[in-house]
């Protein structure tokens, strides 16, 4: 799948791993500004309430 | 060779398939490290600016009636997610020591590195009132954690909370380490389990319990022990000088 990747981003190495870097930051804000705040309330870390058992 | 070729094909696939596999595996990893990252330190980062900015505008609202020293407003209504005050936990490591209070316990409002006051299931009395507990809750980790050393807090210890108008001081009466997620009575106006027996005017601190998950909840009390009166200065309590 990398190797996939790598072997179709345009240009000489350096270009390339410029390009695989920008990819490689792209996915880490989509993550921590959407995937993650999306995921976070699914999981049981965070709640800190005592409540009748809705979420807290 | 013929039949070479084709098992060296076979072989290729097989190899390609667990190849993608794995990286598919670690991508996974990795991806859960993040999460990691993001629940313990990211949230903590956004949630300390945006409780930065709203502390800071809190008190530029305050500023206004200080200038008009002897003029008493009226204890203010509240609604869901307004600034209410400072609390002041000496006990607690230093950049957690003063926490924004602000309305309500939704989730909304508890991310932004707040402790916020109960209005469900039993509304808090606010620490003016003549009776009633003052109930608050707040992330134990990530989110800003401002709870993540309740713990730390015994009997004996000051906690004070600084509104508008005055300093209230309360001293720890009272703590349960662990109880169930749906232990209400912890947070009722004499609180359920607490060493109090008739009203009074009461603090109660609530988080998670163990650090890291959400199993349990723990609650701290306290009972006002003291109202100083605020000065131009808003000079604090010697407790948390």
């Amino acid at each position: 799948m990398y190797g996939w990747i790598w072997r179709h981003l345009p240009g000489p190495s350096p270009v390339r791993a410029l390009i695989a870097l920008a990819l490689v930051l792209g996915v880490v804000y989509v993550l921590f500004q959407f995937v993650f705040p999306w995921a976070e309330p699914l999981l049981p870390f965070g709640n800190v309430t005592v409540d009748q058992g809705g979420g807290g | 060779m013929g039949k070479a070729i084709r098992g060296g094909r076979g072989r290729g696939r097989v190899a390609t398939a667990l190849g993608l596999m794995g990286e598919l595996l670690i991508t996974l990893g990795l991806v859960l490290a993040l999460f990691v990252g993001y629940s313990l330190w990211w949230t903590d980062v956004v949630a300390e600016a945006a409780a930065g900015r709203q502390g800071d505008r809190l008190r530029q609202t305050w500023s206004a009636p200080a200038a008009a020293p002897g003029d008493q407003a009226p204890a203010p209504e509240y609604e869901a997610g307004d600034g209410v005050g400072f609390l002041h936990v000496p006990a607690f490591e230093k950049s957690d020591q003063t926490i924004l209070i602000r309305m309500g316990t939704s989730t909304e409002v508890l991310n932004e590195g707040v402790a916020g006051v109960y209005e469900e299931p039993y509304r808090s009395a606010m620490p003016w009132d003549a009776e009633g507990n003052f109930a608050l809750a707040a992330h134990r980790d990530g989110h800003g954690a401002k709870f993540h050393d309740l713990d730390r807090l015994g009997e004996g210890d000051t906690v004070v909370v600084e509104t508008r108008d005055a300093w209230y001081v309360y001293r720890v009466a009272g703590t349960l380490q662990q109880t169930s997620k749906y232990n209400v009575g912890v947070v009722a106006p004499v609180p359920e389990g607490s060493p109090f027996t008739g009203p009074g005017k009461y603090l109660t601190l609530t988080s998670c319990t163990p650090v890291y998950t959400s199993r349990y909840r723990m609650a701290v009390w306290a009972q006002l022990v003291r109202i100083d009166a605020m000065d131009t200065h808003r000079t604090p309590p010697p407790e948390i000088r």
